[in-house]
């Protein structure tokens, strides 16, 4: 014999407020985790030294901005084109959502310039234009750099070994870090069921606890380098 | 607050850049006097921090979210020194991998959110909070939320001056900007009433809430119980100097961005009638310079020549077959994605 109650349909809603801000950043989170884990670039075989590459992208991206000659601009324009077009369709796609991003947001910020003034359209296409070379060439650097190999760069050109220590670890704590930061987010999620009034705390309670595992896998990191003869000399690590 | 690229110029990048050097050697020797050798590592950790702290979506009203830069609660937890240089690996890392912030104008936004956010925001907490150890839970939390969203403000204010201020230094001979189109009249109010109004109070709580958690729970790793563990290294004096460096930039950067408008010996031909080396005119402009070879060819009132007429045509060719590859690829892309 059925009960009663169990023969009717379930027509539970949660309330609206159950904290869309986890999700969010959970999302946020989660897209970073996977560039940083999964995309960290393919280098082809034959690809020039990342050294080059960087010194390559910063010195077209100040041509970019530096000149106003159309000519110029339509040229690295072609060759970045160019570029691109020879990547995986998978990098294309991933390049060219950054670059609509950006593009639609500097055609919603110029609109109201050229709407007031309409002489000034062709200049402000033409930085449109700058802006989308500029965030293609960054998006295809990244695509095909790994990230120990900009390390290796740094190095090169005489950077204190302290910072480019700092930058290693930097990456591996977002990781890390970002790891947990899920996990908590997660864990609160699934204990917050229909209306949470106590939101803030959990955001102190989510970034602080990053904050204090941090410290503590910064201590035992330390220990585990002296444990293996680091003599506190950052220079020559 | 991240300024991508080409909205600055060339030249204000640079003197941004410049303006950041002394305020990154001041952060280094700092932190490396200040922080024990195993601590070297938690300016790594405050990156991290700050990048992911940057991530986090803090809940508004009406289920709205906001993110917060962090700025201040970084200097709180691990010095301002440490925090500038956290804050500048953070950017650095979200200009190159996540094209958030142009590469060019990484000085600017490091000037904007790696300095002037965090020392402004913890000088303030300084000044409210006080400098002992007895001071009330009240005026510690007070001192961080006014100190994060005036801390915040300041940085807002800082970047809608480098905005506002490139219509009236780059702009070409009709009077067409060439970087950002606002003046300060348009700019300011741009930036400062969302930041006023919202991301001011996003950055507040964020900073007291995370400051209260970790304070109640293990308060001496703050940054207010290193420096009063060891007073010499985080003494008040300590800071005098980067506080007076901060308002000598500060007031010295707009000067600076004027003062490269126009350069000596860079004016252009048109412009060197006007210049007055013995307190008259020039009243002329040199025939050499009139005649001469001019570098930049094509300028809007000058015919483009037969060679780029052709150079053009090519690169059209050269662009609209790259973008058919580009498009094809993409659409072979999706159409995979969905039979599969």
């Amino acid at each position: 014999m059925i009960p009663e109650w169990m023969k009717k349909t379930e027509d539970y809603v949660p309330p609206a407020d159950g904290g869309a801000f986890y999700y969010r950043t959970l999302k946020s989170l989660g897209g970073i985790m996977s560039r940083l884990r999964l995309e960290s670039g393919r280098e082809g075989r034959f690809s020039l030294p990342a050294g080059v590459r960087l010194l390559l992208m910063i010195a077209l991206i100040i041509l970019v901005s530096v000149t106003q000659n159309n000519l110029v601009i339509m040229a690295v324009g072609a060759a970045v084109l160019v570029r691109l077009a020879m990547m995986s369709a998978e990098d294309i796609s991933a390049v060219v959502k950054a670059v609509l991003v950006a593009v639609i947001m500097a055609v919603v910020i110029f609109a109201p310039a050229v709407i007031m003034d309409p002489a000034r359209l062709w200049n402000s296409l033409r930085v449109v234009a700058k802006i989308l070379i500029s965030v293609t060439l960054v998006g295809i650097f990244n695509r095909t750099t790994q990230w120990n190999h900009l390390t290796a760069v740094l190095r090169k050109a005489h950077i204190p070994g302290t910072v480019i220590f700092i930058i290693d670890i930097t990456f591996r704590y977002i990781v890390l870090l970002g790891n947990l930061m899920q996990d908590l987010l997660t864990a609160v999620s699934l204990r917050s069921i229909g209306r949470n009034d106590k939101k803030y705390n959990s955001v102190g309670g989510v970034m602080g606890v990053t904050f204090l595992r941090g410290t503590e896998m910064n201590k035992e990191m330390y220990e585990a380098m002296q444990c293996r003869g680091f003599t506190d000399d950052y220079e020559g690590l | 607050m991240h300024i991508p690229e080409n909205y600055l110029s060339p030249a204000t990048c640079a003197v941004m850049t410049a303006a950041m050097v002394p305020v990154w050697v001041h952060s280094v020797k700092k932190v490396k006097e200040e922080l024990p050798k195993d601590k070297i590592a938690m300016v790594g950790v405050g990156a991290a921090f700050s990048f992911l702290g940057m991530m986090f979506n803090v809940p508004l009203v009406g289920g709205t979210t906001g993110h917060a830069v962090g700025g201040t609660l970084i200097a709180l937890l691990f010095g301002p020194e440490a925090a500038c240089l956290g804050v500048s690996i953070a950017l650095l890392l979200q200009a190159l991998i996540f094209g958030d912030g142009g590469i060019l104008s990484f000085g600017a936004n490091c000037f904007n959110m790696a300095f002037v956010l965090p020392f402004v925001g913890y000088g303030i907490y300084r000044l409210i909070a006080g400098n002992n150890k007895e001071a009330s839970s009240g005026r510690i939390y007070a001192g961080a939320a006014i100190g994060s969203y005036i801390g915040i403000c300041i940085a807002a204010l800082c970047c809608a001056i480098e905005f506002g201020i490139q219509p009236a230094l780059f702009h070409d001979a009709a009077g067409n900007a060439l970087y950002c189109p606002y003046g300060l009249s348009i700019a300011i109010p741009a930036m400062m009433i969302p930041h006023m109004a919202v991301a001011g109070v996003v950055e507040a709580l964020f900073t007291v809430a995370i400051y209260a958690f970790v304070r109640k729970t293990s308060p001496d790793l703050t940054y207010d119980a290193i420096r009063l563990e060891n007073p010499a290294s985080g003494s008040k004096k300590g800071h005098a100097p980067i506080f007076a460096l901060a308002a000598v930039l500060i007031a010295a950067t707009p000067l600076g961005l004027l003062a490269t408008g126009t350069a000596w010996g860079e004016w252009g031909a048109d412009e060197i009638a006007e210049i007055s080396e013995t307190g008259a005119p020039l009243g002329y402009t040199p025939q050499g310079m009139v005649d001469g070879f001019a570098m930049e060819a094509p300028m809007p009132d000058y015919t483009l020549g037969e060679m780029n007429e052709v150079a053009a045509y090519i690169l059209s060719a050269v662009i609209g077959t790259a973008l058919l590859v580009i498009i094809f690829k993409l659409l072979s892309q999706a159409l995979r994605g969905k039979t599969a």
